[in-house]
């Protein structure tokens, strides 16, 4: 025995050494960005945001392509960097921060720089500022905000009087004879964020004027800002941020209040089944990701903007797009036919936990109170294509298909006009978007339903991503123009039916629009009034013009079905907890938008949020 | 040789088919991921193409694949392309090389999902949790299973067939299986315990006590839905063992003698270990792969959950980067048992051969 | 036949025997009475809660339980029966001959043994599943499970044959002039047989185990229901954190019961072969 002892004990001497010595470690790590959070952060002042990082915080550098800085860096989010101006996606009107919007036309986009705004050095932000994000793609290929530049043709800067002081007026101008799109840059002062020149030029000098290198910093020790928080701490496990009590827009835009929360955090989960968990234990105050079922979790707290269905806000369509290119589905008859063997209650009801409307045919998002405006329901009755599988036969067979059923009743498989047989066609999906998987899984029960030889494909996402722009797939899902942002619905057409970038399939060809290659320029049936209305569009400003072009589009796709819509999602989950925190925006109290309180004009609640005693 | 010190010989005969055995597992390592036609860059591209134009793309993704080490470059590190313009694509050989190189020298590469970050890092960061769960749970698990096991094959009657069932259910639950039993019973519906994480949102890692105590708190389900189930399948090796044991010669002589029981039993557990020993050796493998899917069932912060992150996002550096990290530790872990036996097991003492070559 | 005997009288075995055997006359004959052709119809809403229509309730997609845990339930098997008799031929053909042959033959083969056994086939799992595009079938999942773990039975069935290789009556039988095929096939095999069994029944088990926690992690096959797959559907769409049990228990309960069963029947089966572990 004496010997087991021995050895017992040096094993447990061993645990000791290494338990020891990875908890030396994790400070070690810790330590460097975290001197406030001793005694943790006080749940009182504290609010947990979630859904908008995934992965480990790699880098907080603003110059670095959005996909690979953290949150709030990344995305629009604008807690410590702004954009100069919010859009609010509940009155589809602008809000200024960093600028206010003073005008907007077909030719210039005129922004005032808000005299007060400054940087947390003290610097104040400047016009400088701003030329610098918007024109770094004219000095560099990598820049992340490069594409600007395709829009922008120059930017004036003046200086105007108001209210007795002086204040820089940018005329941003629209480029004629590029894009000429006035539309998209209003999206991108919006989205833009501003950071100060004073300290990236530095970087610049000192790293030979390479941006390769200045991308690769972190910028994560006291960066200077000019949003309302401040990065406090970050590990692989959350990400928090503190109040800066010298933040300018408290006295300019709140009434000299500060926001209420003293820290927000975002905890990194990696599995959608434990936002859910987290929120119902009041762990997190508000997510955006899909949670199912949410009217089971009322009883702990969780609320969304309605109290019943569709519970959210919607704002995005995700469509299942078609190769146009390929036989049979370069049959607009059958692509309708395909069009009318899905059940769209089914995927409301069981893929979306309900939280969709009943969706109507055609590209506008009908229960928008932002696009409804351009709907016209007269054509969607007459020309759009409902659930209906008998007419999805009708057309399967006008469209020269034969569909050969089994002797037991399922589909075998399809035939052409010649008799040939058909490959089976498959929809490319990601592998575990639960939601996406379930959608598509209805999507195929129809369609075999009605004739239509189609089976899943969930292939892993590192290999769905690739697939898109190259337009290797027979259908795929897809979320287009998913943000709400000033420019809707005509980015949605635009990333469905453009052909401005129009490329064959093959030999790596890469579109970021209109994937499916639909309405080639180069064949006889080349439709040109599509991409004339989507060049219209943009700079026309009457109403009723604007909405005889939209309502001609919709038209086009619904004759054309490019693509397929399948539900109104709202542009992100906004769900909270009442548990920590009240006095959310909701439908009863609508101050503000149904976005958490990070992005656009969701953020201004940090001011109105509650703490519960 | 070393014929005089028959034990160092050992050892040492283990370290070369170790190392050798570390070197085909390195070549799997690299073989298998490229089955596929996948790329990272393809991967990376997707994202990192939007609104780049098509000049902009072409030399992105050329660093990309330098980055990579997938296309040659000068010895100043600048891309060569050929008379086309285009670039040339290293040999399959000579990336395996490239990656030999850089993984003996402790370089993983750069993650794909979380570009530039190093895989190393990564795997740095998750590696503590890991040990922190991993080694007490099947440590404990492990003597626990064998202590009941003996006492099983010792006491036999009611113990036994009361802790032999038992034990053979525990060892046949899956260990995801366990632990979301335990998630849904005590933290969902008691709500006495964390579902998930490693301690709690409000704190930062810092060596206080409430953080200690919000550690130890969230240790409880994932430790014992380890703990349990391999106490199980350890405790039916042991019995089986000790009952062996028991029917030997010296046992009976033992009591012949009339020696105390606990003398009998410190004897017979001796005897017994050896053999659970090479079995813990053996299994170390497939113990470490059930507990890696413990950390994705409670969002422990380690080497399972970086993994399943890196599953989910087709994150293949990452995953490279700890499967081989997973497979050097149990080549590490059955080393180390292997030299323990040398010291312990007396026919090796006495130079006789034993184990595979 | 003594054997069976012998076994019959340990109620360990007989338990394990009637819930595996039973619930693989259950898998094979169910189908006669429980329609699978509409297994991935939708039956009702979401998550119904078990009633008289549908015993096990339905999962998210508004699919009868009943028919998804019986097409599972047939997949696990599938997958663990074709894992374990890839894994019992190679293991028993590579076992037998190393321990047999010995020599250098032996050596080689008995390298590749130990190497694969450390190197963790969970990893070599993970790294193949991840590569494979699309095509992630029950099949395949099933002979990359087999491929992994031949080495445990080769590493048994060599033992045991090196053992036999000595014994008198193999000596007479090659004296007698047989060959080694011969000898193999009618000396050896017979010896091996029950062991050979006995490794095999915990193949099987393995081999649902190792399914499952593949597919738990979402590298499950994508072509078909597995118990694996419906555990990883529940977990994802959230069946734990709003309570819903009949999503989690009843596929953990079906896993746990098989490989139970299996672990019963080979732990009496070794009692018998070691007469020492009865009593």
């Amino acid at each position: 025995m004496r010997g087991m002892n021995k050895f017992g004990i040096s094993l447990a001497i061993t645990g000791l050494v290494l338990l020891a010595g990875c908890k030396d470690d994790k400070q070690a790590q810790t330590q460097g960005q975290d001197d406030s959070a001793a005694g943790g952060f006080p749940r009182g002042k504290s609010l947990y945001l979630a859904g908008s990082q995934w992965g480990d915080p790699s880098t907080f550098n603003p110059l670095a392509e959005s996909w690979q800085a953290a949150w709030p860096v990344s995305d629009r989010f604008n807690l410590m960097y702004e954009p100069l101006i919010n859009y609010n996606s509940q009155t589809g009107k602008f809000e200024p921060l960093l600028g206010t919007l003073v005008l907007s036309d077909a030719d210039s986009i005129v922004v005032d720089i808000n005299p007060t705004a400054k940087w947390s050095d003290g610097k104040p932000v400047v016009s400088t500022d701003v030329k610098f994000i918007f024109e770094l793609g004219r000095r560099f290929k990598g820049a992340a905000t490069g594409f600007a530049i395709e829009f922008i043709s120059g930017i004036n800067v003046d200086t105007v009087e108001a209210n007795g002081a002086k204040v820089e007026r940018l005329s941003f101008l629209v480029d004629k004879k590029g894009r000429n799109n006035p539309l998209v840059i209003l999206d991108l002062l919006q989205a833009i964020r501003i950071v100060p020149s004073h300290v990236f030029e530095a970087l610049l000098t000192a790293n030979k004027n390479d941006l390769a290198e200045v991308q690769k910093l972190k910028i994560d020790s006291v960066p200077v800002v000019s949003g309302p928080y401040q990065l406090d701490s970050y590990s692989n496990e959350k990400i928090v941020i503190k109040r800066r009590a010298d933040y300018w827009g408290n006295a300019s835009l709140h009434q000299g209040k500060l926001p209420v929360p003293l820290f927000v955090i975002h905890p990194i989960y990696k599995s959608n089944d434990h936002f859910a968990i987290a929120l119902q234990k009041g762990d997190i105050d508000a997510s955006q990701t899909f949670i199912p079922r949410i009217w089971l979790k009322k009883k702990d707290k969780v609320q969304t903007w309605m109290d019943q269905a569709p519970y959210f806000v919607s704002g995005a369509m995700p469509i299942l797009l078609i190769n146009t290119t390929k036989a049979p589905l370069n049959s607009k008859l059958f692509r309708r036919a395909m069009a009318a063997a899905i059940s769209y209650s089914s995927i409301k009801e069981l893929a979306v936990s309900g939280y969709s409307p009943d969706i109507q045919p055609g590209l506008i998002m009908a229960s928008s109170p932002l696009e409804s405006k351009y709907f016209v329901a007269e054509d969607a009755k007459a020309r759009g294509v409902l659930f209906n599988l008998d007419s999805a036969k009708a057309l399967v067979a006008a469209a020269g298909v034969k569909s050969v059923f089994k002797a037991d009743g399922t589909l075998d498989y399809m035939t052409d006009k010649a008799g040939k047989k058909l490959p089976t066609l498959t929809i490319k999906a990601p592998a575990g978007w639960s939601d996406w998987e379930a959608t598509v899984t209805i999507a195929v029960k129809g369609l075999r339903e009605a004739g239509i030889d189609v089976r899943e494909g969930f292939v892993d996402a590192g290999l769905y991503w690739p697939a898109l722009p190259a337009g290797d797939f027979d259908l795929i899902m897809h979320k287009p123009a998913s943000a709400v942002t000033p420019s809707l619905p005509w980015s949605r057409f635009d990333a469905v039916m453009s052909s401005r970038n129009w490329k064959p399939i093959g030999g790596g060809s890469s579109m970021n629009e209109n994937q499916g290659r639909y309405n080639s320029p180069k064949s006889k049936e080349y439709n040109s009034k599509v991409d004339s209305l989507l060049k219209v569009i943009p700079i026309t400003a009457d109403e009723v013009a604007l909405k005889a072009a939209y309502a001609e589009l919709n038209r086009i796709f619904m004759d054309d079905q490019p693509a397929i819509p399948l539900c109104y999602l709202p542009e992100q989950f906004y769900e909270f907890s009442v548990a920590h925190w009240t006095n959310w925006p909701s439908e009863k109290n609508p101050y503000g938008p149904a976005q958490l309180p990070m992005v656009s004009a969701g953020t201004n609640s940090l001011w109105q949020l509650q703490p519960v005693q | 040789m070393l014929k005089q010190y028959p034990t160092l010989r050992y050892i040492l005969q283990r370290g070369v088919w170790y190392f050798l055995t570390f070197l085909v597992a390195i070549a799997i390592n690299f073989i298998l991921p490229r089955l596929g036609d996948r790329n990272p860059v393809d991967i990376m591209m997707a994202k990192a193409s939007q609104g780049l134009s098509d000049e902009a793309v072409k030399e992105k993704r050329e660093s990309f694949e330098k980055e990579f080490g997938l296309i040659e470059v000068t010895a100043e590190g600048k891309i060569i392309h050929d008379a086309n313009g285009k670039t040339v694509k290293v040999s399959g050989f000579n990336q395996f090389l490239n990656y030999l190189k850089m993984t003996l020298s402790g370089d993983l590469g750069k993650s794909i999902q979380k570009y530039p970050k190093n895989v190393s890092d990564i795997i740095i960061e998750a590696v503590p949790w890991t040990l922190a769960l991993q080694f007490p749970s099947i440590l404990l698990g492990w003597i626990f299973g064998n202590v009941l096991g003996a006492l099983a094959a010792y006491r036999r009657g009611v113990f036994d067939r009361v802790i032999f069932p038992m034990a053979l259910f525990m060892s046949s639950v899956p260990f995801f299986v366990f632990g979301m039993v335990l998630v849904y019973w005590f933290a969902v519906v008691l709500g006495w315990f964390p579902a998930m994480e490693a301690y709690s949102g409000a704190l930062n890692p810092s060596l206080s006590l409430e953080f200690i105590g919000s550690m130890g708190y969230h240790y409880v389900l994932p430790f014992f839905s380890i703990f349990l189930i391999l106490a199980g399948g350890q405790a039916i090796g042991m019995r089986s063992m000790g009952i062996y044991e028991l029917g030997t010669d010296y046992i009976k002589y033992a009591k012949w003698l009339g020696l105390k029981e606990t003398k009998i039993l410190s004897y017979l557990f001796r005897n017994a270990m050896l053999p659970q020993l090479t079995g813990l050796a053996l299994s170390i493998g497939s113990m470490v792969g059930g507990a890696l899917i413990t950390e994705m069932i409670f969002s422990y912060p380690g080497l399972g959950m970086a993994m399943l992150t890196a599953i989910g996002s087709n994150d293949y550096t990452v995953i490279q980067g700890c499967t081989l990290l997973v497979t050097t530790s149990v080549l590490v872990a059955n080393f180390s048992v292997d030299i323990m036996i040398g010291f312990l097991d007396p026919r090796v003492k006495a130079g006789m051969q034993m184990g595979g070559k | 036949m003594k054997l069976l005997r012998n076994l019959l009288k340990s109620p360990m075995f007989v338990i394990g025997a009637v819930l595996f055997f039973g619930t693989i006359l259950f898998a094979i004959f169910a189908p006669f009475f429980i329609d699978l052709k509409t297994a991935m119809d939708r039956v009702g809403g979401q998550y119904l809660e078990p009633s008289g229509s549908f015993w096990l309730g339905t999962d998210d997609l508004g699919r009868d339980y009943v028919k998804l845990l019986l097409q599972g339930l047939r997949s696990s098997l599938y997958v663990g029966f074709l894992a374990g008799v890839l894994a019992t031929t190679v293991g028993t053909l590579v076992g037998i001959y190393g321990g047999f042959k010995g020599g250098i033959i032996d050596d080689i083969l008995n390298m590749f043994t130990n190497l694969f056994i450390v190197i963790p086939s969970f990893v070599v799992l993970i790294l193949v599943s991840a590569s494979l595009e699309q095509g992630r079938s029950l099949t395949i999942i099933a002979l990359l499970i087999g491929a992994t773990t031949w080495p445990w039975t080769a590493r048994s069935v060599r033992a045991q044959a090196s053992s036999l290789k000595s014994r008198d009556h193999i000596s007479l039988a090659r004296i007698n002039g047989a060959n080694t095929l011969q000898i193999i096939y009618k000396h050896i095999l017979p010896y091996l047989a029950s062991y050979v069994f006995m490794v095999f029944i915990m193949q099987v088990a393995s081999g649902i185990l190792s399914e499952s926690a593949i597919s738990m992690i979402g590298l499950g096959p994508m072509d078909n229901v597995s118990l694996g797959v419906i555990l990883n559907q529940a977990k994802n769409a959230g069946a734990l954190g709003d309570g819903i049990w009949w999503g989690i228990f009843p596929a953990s309960i079906i896993i746990t019961v098989i490989v139970f069963a299996l672990f019963l029947i080979n732990n009496s089966m070794e009692g018998v072969f070691n007469p020492r572990l009865r009593k």
